[in-house]
């Protein structure tokens, strides 16, 4: 390895290989095994077209699946956005002990999801703490828990991501204020506006591209929902999600890949077409600069 | 210099942050003080300050249960996986930002497109690929493909873009060679971007799931957020030793996190800092 350009091939090369085995070679066999009828332990399979298409427009499981993915991502992502803006203001301007808030706020994200999850599904049960302060405020409890309850199982995981995840996005936020000029805030003082007029003319869309790149990434994540359902309900009470669709149909129970794999690229096009539409949605707004 | 509404203002502040602060940790504390219950008694809500303290469900499970076979595991592949992707995202992150013809500037679309890819789509190509290569239920499943990242990558890329070639340069003119340059030379300026990348991928690696557990069966193999999640559906768990093993996740994490903080926060803010 002594001319420049077979160096760079060397180093290049495990990413290379890691490029090609696990993440091309999958999407392209992923995308032609949805075209088959391909199972566990039967050796040979026919092309069935968009037969699993078809199929899956059709089966209520998975229509299920993405009313509940969307029901997730469209209930999360706003709550989860304001909620990490509104800490990060709270936490952003110097005072005595901030570093701790910080933390401590930010201390759910790095935690295993799993036990978060385990956590959780101790706080909800029957009798637990959250049903003992709904109780406080005049609130019935579901009579089994909130993850034994169609009307509860969905809506107290998602609370839980909020919890989890806000201080993730409030260090991404605290980035971005930090990166807002205190010239701008001096000048607005001077020609005498008051904070909230500051804060709706010049925090506010100064942070919108951080916002947005919030709000992609956190929709990737959360179009992907998994761990928490498998832990918490299983799917059960109405909460199988459509990753958990693909779990269930291809490893768990049928292991008809294909048509599993079939539901996957239709949850790919959908995550795909979303960021598309956010990333132009950011274009956009660079260009009015 | 402080008036009087001042102080006011800023003591409603810090009650308000305390409030949060209580909501945000007090899942983690109760994490804690039920794994230090007796097993037989109530876990009832006013049990929080008082009631028994014991290590017993901790011994129980290091022990008998196989979750010291897990919390080994996820050291291992943890330390495995961290390892290769400090080698090998600054190799890809180091010769992206030097060398700039054509194949590379294509690694690097690959990159970014890769880091908007949602992994968990892939899991039924990735149990068949794994199946096939006689790779399923072994420690190369929960190793290899996660040996290098398009975020690493990405983040030694910046920063080796932030140092300027001339010590490289000094070296090659002294007669060096690349691979010399790039041990001795480069790595040691990088160490920053390379703590950083460390510390994400190892939270990353000890907290994921969904890859863990579809590549492996065998309860040798599991890692502990698998073990957790199966200890949970065995029908006699109690929570005691169910909280007990999720703090058996979390203390590691946490004297990481202490230990780390600025690390930590500074690869979170890596990739919006960008935008």
């Amino acid at each position: 390895m002594n001319s420049p350009k077979s160096t760079a091939l060397v180093l290049a090369l495990p990413w290379g290989a890691t490029l090609i085995l696990f993440w091309l070679f999958p999407l392209v066999y992923s995308f032609v095994m949805g075209f088959t009828d391909y199972r566990l332990l039967v050796a040979d399979y026919q092309w069935v077209g968009w037969s699993n298409y078809r199929e899956l427009l059709l089966d209520p499981d998975f229509r299920a699946a993405l009313k509940n993915t969307f029901v997730f991502v469209v209930g999360t992502i706003p709550v989860t956005t304001v909620v990490a803006l509104g800490l990060a203001l709270l936490v952003s301007q110097g005072f005595k002990g901030r570093g701790i808030f910080r933390a401590g706020f930010f201390l759910p994200s790095v935690t295993s999801m799993v036990v978060i999850a385990l956590i959780f599904t101790n706080l909800y049960q029957r009798g637990g703490y959250v049903a003992m302060l709904a109780e406080l405020v005049g609130l019935s409890p579901p009579e089994y828990g909130f993850l034994y309850d169609r009307g509860t199982a969905l809506y107290s995981i998602m609370a839980m991501d909020v919890w989890m995840s806000v201080g993730y996005y409030m260090l991404i936020f605290l980035a971005g204020l930090k990166a807002i000029p205190d010239e701008l805030y001096e000048a607005a003082e001077i020609a005498g506006a008051g904070k909230l007029r500051q804060f709706g003319a010049i925090t506010l869309p100064l942070l919108r591209p951080v916002a947005l790149f919030i709000v992609v990434i956190n929709s990737i994540k959360s179009f992907q929902v998994f761990v928490e359902i498998f832990v918490m309900t299983k799917g059960k009470f109405d909460t199988a999600t459509a990753v958990y669709f693909i779990y269930s149909e291809g490893l768990a129970t049928h292991f008809r890949f294909g048509y599993a794999s079939a539901a996957a690229y239709v949850l790919f096009v959908i995550i795909a077409v979303f960021s598309v539409v956010q990333f132009a949605l950011l274009r956009r707004r660079e260009a009015l600069w | 210099m402080v008036k009087p509404e001042g102080k006011l203002r800023s003591g409603i502040r810090y009650l308000a942050l305390a409030l949060i602060l209580l909501v945000m940790v007090f899942p983690l504390l109760w994490m804690f003080r039920v794994s230090l219950m007796d097993v037989g008694s109530s876990i009832g809500m006013g049990r929080l300050l008082s009631g028994s303290v014991t290590f017993r469900n901790y011994v129980d499970l290091l022990g008998a249960g196989n979750l010291g076979r897990a919390l080994l595991n996820s050291v291992l592949v943890g330390a495995s996986v961290t390892l290769g992707n400090i080698l090998f995202c600054f190799m890809t992150g180091y010769t992206l930002a030097r060398f700039r013809h054509i194949a590379n500037r294509l690694l690097f679309v690959s990159v970014i497109v890769v880091l908007m890819i949602p992994a968990h789509i892939v899991i039924i190509p990735f149990y068949v690929l794994m199946l096939k290569a006689g790779l399923y239920d072994t420690y190369w499943a929960l190793i290899l493909p996660f040996l290098v990242n398009p975020i690493g990558i990405f983040l030694v890329k910046q920063y080796v873009e932030s140092i300027p070639p001339s010590m490289e340069e000094a070296a090659r003119m002294d007669g060096a060679g690349e691979l010399r340059i790039l041990l001795a030379v480069v790595m040691p300026l990088c160490r920053p971007a390379l703590a950083v990348l460390a510390i994400q991928v190892f939270f990353t690696n000890w907290n994921s799931f969904l890859f863990p557990y579809i590549l492996t069966t065998s309860d040798e193999l599991r890692t502990l957020p698998v073990a957790l999640a199966l200890l949970q559906g065995h029908q006699a768990v109690d929570w005691q030793h169910l909280m007990a093993g999720s703090s058996i996740a979390v203390i590691p994490v946490l004297i990481l996190f202490i230990v780390m903080q600025r690390q930590i926060v500074s690869g979170v803010t890596a990739g919006a800092i960008k935008q």
